[in-house]
């Protein structure tokens, strides 16, 4: 692999263009946040009782904060991405400078990490408002260290199947079969205690599924069983995607 | 003058198309150097190359003595590409497409000011720095694409179909700078399709034809070898070839039959003009050769789809 400084060249590249949407994706981590928070969590949650000891949006704020980092890096990654490939050809005038493809691919994850860090960043601040707050102030640094971590595994995951896009369309295959149930199968709303056993072993097969147990204990400061392997099994996982990322978007730059 | 770009059996492969079929050029230190063809010759795919964003199949390829190649760094900071497609940034303005491209050549924030300011005054674009791309014309988005390509100041310039979708003057204002850049020292790789431009800009062609390089030289003696000085147009049906070419023995001329077009190569198209005109053929055109005609007859009139 060819990576160097220059990765931060790329992210600076994002970030002049970010100028742009700057305001309309604040707009958007603003209002995404409101709606889980508010509707679940304060509607839902009416009807729940105590959960664990502690208002349902307690156990809902963590679960959504490691979700909206997976949602925010992974579309940057699919659609941002395919469009700076095919659309508007950024990344073949960057490969012809010193800048090499495996720099420009690592730079759009930063950058879609980033994304995600914002995402999370501004749900933590609305949960705030509402009063949910992690225990401590070093877990909620520790916590958007998280994020960005959560970043870059779902950003390199989205880059492998943009490495294989002939078109948008196929996209909907990854975040409808993928990402959304995902979402609804790694502990976000509930607890898994109370699914088959199968299913229990399924979801254990799903990377959102630790990423929510290590934000969920790093919020509430409750150690989780097997909170060790959650985090090994992440930054493996992260490892080989990231890799596997890199080149096979190679393979698409370079012809 | 030394060699700068040295290819020796230089062999390009797609799975089983062979883009470029194992050519050797040499190209010197401070000439422009063209290479001409129709679609799908392999002119680009040869000159993505040499700027090393493409790797060899076979072959070698060495610039400034170093073997092109996809990770060679060192050859991308001296060489400069003026793509043929229009890639600007269109998320940044016109000043920040260069700020951003200084960056990822390492030029630091005050060098890179001076430089952008500079450029845009060379492709006359100083009122337009803070305009987004969408504003501009094509003319406009080519010449920031030739100012974004000399950030580094390049040693090599790579110019693929720089004044392609252009009007005339758009056209000659890019290869008044283009011509300026080789004064001030640099070596121009040029892709045409345009005759009149390889004639304006180039030392030296190469025409190239299904992946190989059919013929090599100054476009002047290509001209002069391959058409003569002269091209004589007579537009008579098919028909009349026999009873006109009868008449025309006596003249050392070459003669092809196109379409409705009967063409003479010749040193001297006067005698042959006179003569026609005798036979009363009014349809008849007498006209200095030019490169068009050497590419012609080299790659065939048919279309190339």
């Amino acid at each position: 692999m060819s990576l160097s400084y220059r990765i931060a060249y790329v992210f600076l590249r994002n970030l002049y263009s970010y100028k742009r949407f700057i305001v309309p994706t604040f707009l958007v981590s603003l209002v995404e946040p409101l709606f889980y928070l508010v509707t679940f969590g304060i509607g839902m949650g009416a009807y729940m009782g105590a959960f664990g000891g502690q208002p349902y949006l307690h156990f809902l704020v963590p679960g959504v904060l490691a979700t909206a980092a997976m949602m925010s890096s992974s579309f940057e990654c699919l659609y941002g991405t395919y469009i700076k490939i095919v659309h508007e050809k950024v990344y073949d005038s960057l490969i012809a400078t010193p800048v090499s493809a495996d720099e420009a691919v690592a730079g759009d994850i930063a950058w879609a990490s980033f994304r995600g860090l914002v995402s999370g960043s501004l749900m933590m601040a609305v949960a705030l408002v509402m009063g949910v707050a992690p225990a401590s102030l070093w877990r909620a640094a520790l916590l958007l260290v998280f994020l960005v971590f959560i970043g870059i595994l779902f950003g390199s995951l989205a880059m492998i199947v943009t490495s294989v896009a002939p078109s948008f369309d196929f996209f909907s295959y990854y975040t409808e079969l993928v990402i959304t149930p995902m979402f609804f199968f790694s502990g976000v709303f509930f607890p898994l205690d109370n699914f088959p056993g199968w299913m229990k072993t399924l979801a254990e097969f799903l990377p959102l599924t630790h990423a929510v147990r290590v934000s969920r204990a790093v919020f509430t400061g409750q150690p989780a069983p097997g909170l060790g392997w959650s985090l090994a099994g992440l930054a493996g996982l992260a490892a080989v995607v990231f890799a596997v990322s890199i080149r096979m978007m190679r393979k698409r730059l370079i012809k | 003058m030394g060699i700068l770009v040295k290819a020796a059996g230089l062999t390009k492969r797609y799975g089983d198309l062979v883009a470029v079929a194992g050519i050797d050029f040499e190209i010197r230190e401070g000439e422009c150097f063209g290479f001409l063809g129709p679609n799908g010759a392999g002119k680009t795919t040869t000159v993505r190359m040499i700027h090393c964003v493409s790797p060899v199949t076979a072959g070698t390829l060495t610039v400034g003595g170093l073997a092109s190649g996809i990770n060679n760094r060192a050859l991308k900071m001296i060489t400069g590409v003026i793509p043929q497609e229009i890639n600007l940034d269109n998320d940044l303005t016109v000043a920040e497409n260069l700020v951003v491209f200084a960056r990822f050549f390492d030029i630091g924030r005050r060098e890179a000011k001076a430089r952008i300011a500079e450029l845009l005054r060379f492709v006359e674009l100083e009122a337009k720095a803070g305009s987004k791309i969408s504003e501009l014309s094509t003319g406009m988005k080519r010449r920031l694409l030739i100012a974004r390509a000399l950030i580094n100041r390049p040693r090599l310039i790579v110019a693929d179909e720089p004044t392609t979708g252009l009007d005339p003057q758009a056209r000659h204002l890019i290869w008044q700078r283009l011509r300026q850049l080789k004064t001030q020292g640099a070596t121009l790789v040029l892709t045409t399709q345009y005759m009149e431009e390889a004639q304006q800009l180039c030392d030296r062609i190469v025409v190239m034809y299904q992946g190989r390089i059919l013929k090599e030289g100054s476009p002047a003696s290509l001209v002069e070898t391959e058409i003569g000085r002269e091209v004589v147009e007579v537009r008579v049906p098919p028909e009349d070839d026999a009873r006109i070419l009868a008449e025309l023995t006596a003249f050392p001329c070459v003669h092809e039959r196109v379409g409705d077009t009967l063409y003479f190569y010749c040193r001297d198209g006067h005698s042959l003009m006179r003569k026609l005109l005798e036979l009363d053929l009014p349809n008849t055109l007498n006209r200095p050769a030019t490169l068009e005609d050497v590419f012609l007859k080299l790659t065939g009139r048919s279309l190339h789809e």
